[in-house]
């Protein structure tokens, strides 16, 4: 019987404490590592998580598989090398609910960090509280920012009028970038500021690209700058540049990358659409409220999805993909599962009146007088 | 305190810079005195021997004695050109067992590009630290402009093993016009050629008010001075056949006493009309007596030689303003940089392409060290009011099992940029898409490089289509690939796993970084 070993997993920042939990864990508690012991299947460790709180937190596991680790021909290996995977039998919900708000409590003020695959170079994030007075001041300023900017269109992106020219979108994307692009913090070495002016200069790239083939589709003058190919996929995001809908969507005949449900050819646009220069999500909500009145839900709930990507905080968007979801469900007759989503919907956006309508009505009718949801939407 | 220098890692020679304490950039010289180190590493029975002192491995062993390790960096093998080159080198290629090109040792060991350029960066960081006294831990590096995202990543990677943080890779125009001093200057267009040992790359870029802008980036990955070489070669031993009467095409010890004093020759050759081409002891004959070769080579003929060469430039020159959206007499500027660029037909060329003289520059074979060194104090902020914007020199694509290669980032699309596509499940509970990224805009996979396979793995589970994955694809200022993968409607975060990726592991990573830093102790 071998003694019960404490593995010790040092998080420096909340972030880590995130891929920890998400990542490293499989199935929510399998973990796989390497140790620098000999080591039988059933053997229990202790897992002492420590936490950039000063806490550690002592999570009882058993090994539920061990292999020792070949040691290379010509290498002498003092220490015998094992990968293990532990079941974290202590793992109980209430202990990830504990960890989880603590993180949410100490990062709250943190962007959610972009994740990636190891290419990632994991960068530390300081706690903002260490950061001197104007660090702080510009890590607000910079969040706000970024705040701000994520959800607005790409000429606001950009402060420009929604009929500038080339020259006026190429000079305040020039100022924009100018004023945070991420080499211009790099001397501060603050990881979560150097985060922030990377994700702004993303937005501002972003946007002058889009705005830019827009421009060069539209035939306004040639632009300075590197000529684009039309990038082809969901754009949506971006769509309500007036002239952007015949130009930049994707050649039609290629086939799609992403598998939407019966992503059956369907007009991109047809006459009742609102018009485009609304800006922001309200575009896709109309857009979305125009095709469930037509009934169009399928359709509808695929523009949501998109819209999504580009808002993904717009309560009233993730409300309004529940409820094409669930008019979805209902015209394949599926009542519980609309009822759920519908729920959902609810739960997101209280005041999402089509929502309560639709579930008046699904509690009245069940699957049945489809076609009077439609008017819902009209 | 430690500190950061500017690494011109170049095919057949590097160079290392850093500002001085009165904010002068300055070359650092060798052991041997020489601004610049031969990139070359001799796999010597006594361990790896790097830089001027490999060259005695050129003539002892010339399949244990790498050079031009950078041309085959982050390269698949099956590559045509790879293939191509494999004939024409000393040393052996071998295939990784995930499709990169290794170097086969005679010794039956087969080495990755990134530890043969790890050792090379080592040995510069040590000259770095005998200079300094002090130790030296991270470093802008020059990559060229068209290097692609697996070529970056294996750069990187070269560096940790060299036991040095990559500050960021900065194109080598770029760099060019940086160390040409152009942000003191008043604004200009510029367009850079920069046609080194191995490679050839041309960039527009815009400078304004302190702003380097990259508007198109071109090159050709096989053609450089090693290139002219060749062909004087070719040409020599065809003359030693008739002259001789002796064949030395496998004789690898005579051809690479043909290549050393045919650079020399086509050094001499730049300044003067003729030049006189000696080497002792070529080859034995089976008598056991030297044969000896002298010759006197004229700039005509070196001219004839490598005409079809110089050719290759105008292609790429061609393409960068295309793709920038520029005339020719638009172009300011045109700034050669490189030492290939020192040869008069290559001049030439570049002038009749672009229908002006070119400016000289005094140093081309220092200018992207340089360049590399100022972009060190830039990003430490001792060097204020600029800003490098560069373009991604080639799109990005992905693809689901079946379907085919889609575009999600553009070719010259500003970076960093991010872009996302949406995958949605197709069968009821499934728990994994996979999805494989590639370099490159052509829907047919074969036309692109092929970056790796990755799977979303652990999804919830729900009828098909129900679950939609957004992934989006960083592309970030250094040029690298980043992915993270959600679920589109809860905004939960996905697991990505790789199946198969491009380059060395993060684990083999490291274990040739520990190795290196112990030939250190």
């Amino acid at each position: 019987m071998t003694q019960a070993r404490t593995l010790h997993v040092r998080c420096s920042t909340w972030e880590q404490v995130d891929v920890f939990t998400t990542r490293k864990l499989r199935k929510g508690k399998l973990l796989s590592m390497k140790v620098p012991f000999e080591t039988t299947i059933g053997s229990r460790v202790t897992l002492g998580l420590e936490l950039p709180n000063q806490l550690v937190v002592a999570i009882d596991g058993v090994v539920q598989r061990a292999s020792p680790i070949a040691v290379e021909p010509g290498k002498v290996e003092t220490t015998a090398r094992t990968w293990i995977e532990i079941e974290l039998t202590g793992l109980t919900d209430d202990v990830m609910a504990r960890i989880r708000t603590m993180a949410s409590e100490e990062s709250e003020q943190h962007t959610p960090p972009i994740g990636g695959t190891p290419m990632v170079r994991r960068k530390t994030a300081p706690v903002v509280d260490d950061l001197p007075a104007d660090e702080k001041a510009l890590f607000q300023h910079l969040s706000g920012e970024l705040r701000r900017l994520r959800s607005a269109a790409v000429h606001d992106v950009l402060g420009v009028a929604n009929d500038a020219d080339a020259a006026q979108v190429r000079t305040s994307w020039k100022n924009l970038v100018r004023r945070h692009h991420p080499d211009l913090v790099a001397r501060r070495n603050a990881p979560a500021i150097s985060h922030l002016a990377e994700e702004l200069t993303i937005l501002s790239n972003r946007a002058y690209d889009r705005l830019r083939a827009a421009l060069v589709a539209e035939g306004r003058g040639t632009i300075v700058g590197p000529t684009l190919s039309s990038p082809a996929g969901w754009l949506v995001g971006f769509d309500d540049i007036a002239s952007g809908d015949g130009t930049i969507s994707p050649r039609a005949s290629q086939p799609r990358l992403q598998h939407v449900p019966d992503a059956t050819p369907k007009p991109r646009t047809s006459p009742t659409l609102p018009p485009a220069q609304i800006h922001g999500g309200e575009a896709f909500e109309q857009r979305a409220r125009v095709m469930l009145g037509q009934g169009q839900a399928q359709n509808a709930r695929e523009v949501l999805a998109a819209a999504l990507v580009v808002y993904p905080r717009s309560k009233s968007l993730r409300s309004l993909y529940y409820v094409a979801t669930a008019v979805v469900a209902l015209q394949d007759g599926e009542v519980m599962l609309a009822t759920s989503q519908l729920e959902n919907a609810l739960a997101h956006h209280e005041s999402c009146v089509e929502a309560a309508m639709l579930l008046d009505h699904v509690k009245k009718f069940g699957a049945d007088r489809n076609e009077d949801l439609m008017r819902i939407f009209l | 305190m430690s500190r950061a220098v500017g690494i011109d890692l170049g095919t057949t020679n590097s160079v290392i810079a850093l500002i001085d304490k009165d904010g002068a950039p300055r070359i650092l010289t060798t052991q041997e005195g020489s601004t610049t180190m031969p990139s070359l590493v001799w796999y010597s029975p006594r361990g790896p021997v790097v830089g001027e002192a490999a060259r005695a491995g050129l003539d002892h062993s010339p399949d244990c004695t790498i050079f031009g390790a950078k041309r085959l960096l982050g390269r698949r093998f099956d590559h045509p050109e790879i293939r191509r080159l494999a004939r024409t080198l000393p040393f052996e290629l071998t295939e990784a067992p995930n499709g990169d090109t290794w170097v086969q040792l005679a010794a039956g060991r087969a080495i990755a590009p990134e530890e043969v350029c790890g050792l090379i960066l080592r040995e510069l960081r040590r000259t770095a630290e005998a200079f300094l006294h002090e130790s030296v831990t991270s470093a802008v590096i020059t990559i060229p402009a068209w290097y692609d995202a697996a070529q970056r990543q294996a750069t990187k990677d070269a560096a940790q093993i060299a036991g040095l943080t990559v500050l960021r890779l900065l194109s080598e125009p770029t760099a060019a016009a940086l160390g040409h001093g152009a942000h003191r200057g008043a604004d200009r267009r510029f367009l850079v050629c920069d046609l080194g040992g191995g490679t050839f790359d041309v960039a527009v870029v815009d400078v304004d008010a302190g702003v380097f802008e990259v508007l198109a980036t071109t090159g050709d990955p096989f053609l450089g001075g090693d290139d002219v070489d060749r062909a004087i070669i070719e040409n020599l031993v065809r003359d030693v056949r008739q002259a001789r009467g002796i064949d030395i095409t496998s004789d690898a010890i005579a051809i690479e006493r043909l290549r050393l004093a045919a650079q020399r020759t086509k050094h001499e050759l730049s300044d003067a009309a003729t030049a006189k081409l000696q080497i002792s002891e070529l080859a034995q004959l089976p008598s056991g007596r030297g044969v000896e070769y002298n010759r006197i080579v004229r700039r005509d003929e070196l001219e004839l030689w490598a005409s079809p060469l110089v050719r290759r430039i105008e292609a790429p020159v061609v393409e960068a303003l295309e793709r920038a959206g520029r005339r020719r007499e638009e172009v300011e500027e045109v700034l050669l940089v490189g030492g290939s660029t020192r040869m008069p037909a290559v001049r030439k060329e570049i002038a009749r392409v672009m229908g002006q003289e070119p400016s000289a520059l005094p140093n081309p074979e220092e200018v992207v060290a340089i360049g590399a060194a100022l972009e060190v104090a830039r990003l430490d902020g001792t060097i204020e009011g600029v800003l490098l914007i560069d373009v991604a020199a080639r799109g990005l694509s992905m693809s689901t099992l079946e379907s085919e290669c889609e575009m999600v980032i553009a070719q010259s699309s500003i970076v960093p940029t991010r872009e996302h596509r949406l995958l949605a499940t197709r069968s009821d509970n499934q728990p994994r898409i996979e999805f494989d990224m590639w370099e490159g805009e052509s829907p047919d996979p074969s036309g692109n490089r092929h970056l790796g396979r990755y799977a979303v793995v652990d999804l919830p589970l729900a009828p098909a289509g129900d679950v939609l994955v957004l992934v989006e694809v960083t592309l970030d200022t250094d040029g690298v690939v980043r992915l993270s993968a959600s679920e589109l409607v809860s905004g939960e975060r996905l697991t990505l796993e790789q199946i198969f990726h491009a380059g060395l592991t993060r684990a083999e990573v490291s274990r040739l970084a520990k190795q290196v830093a112990e030939i250190d102790a």
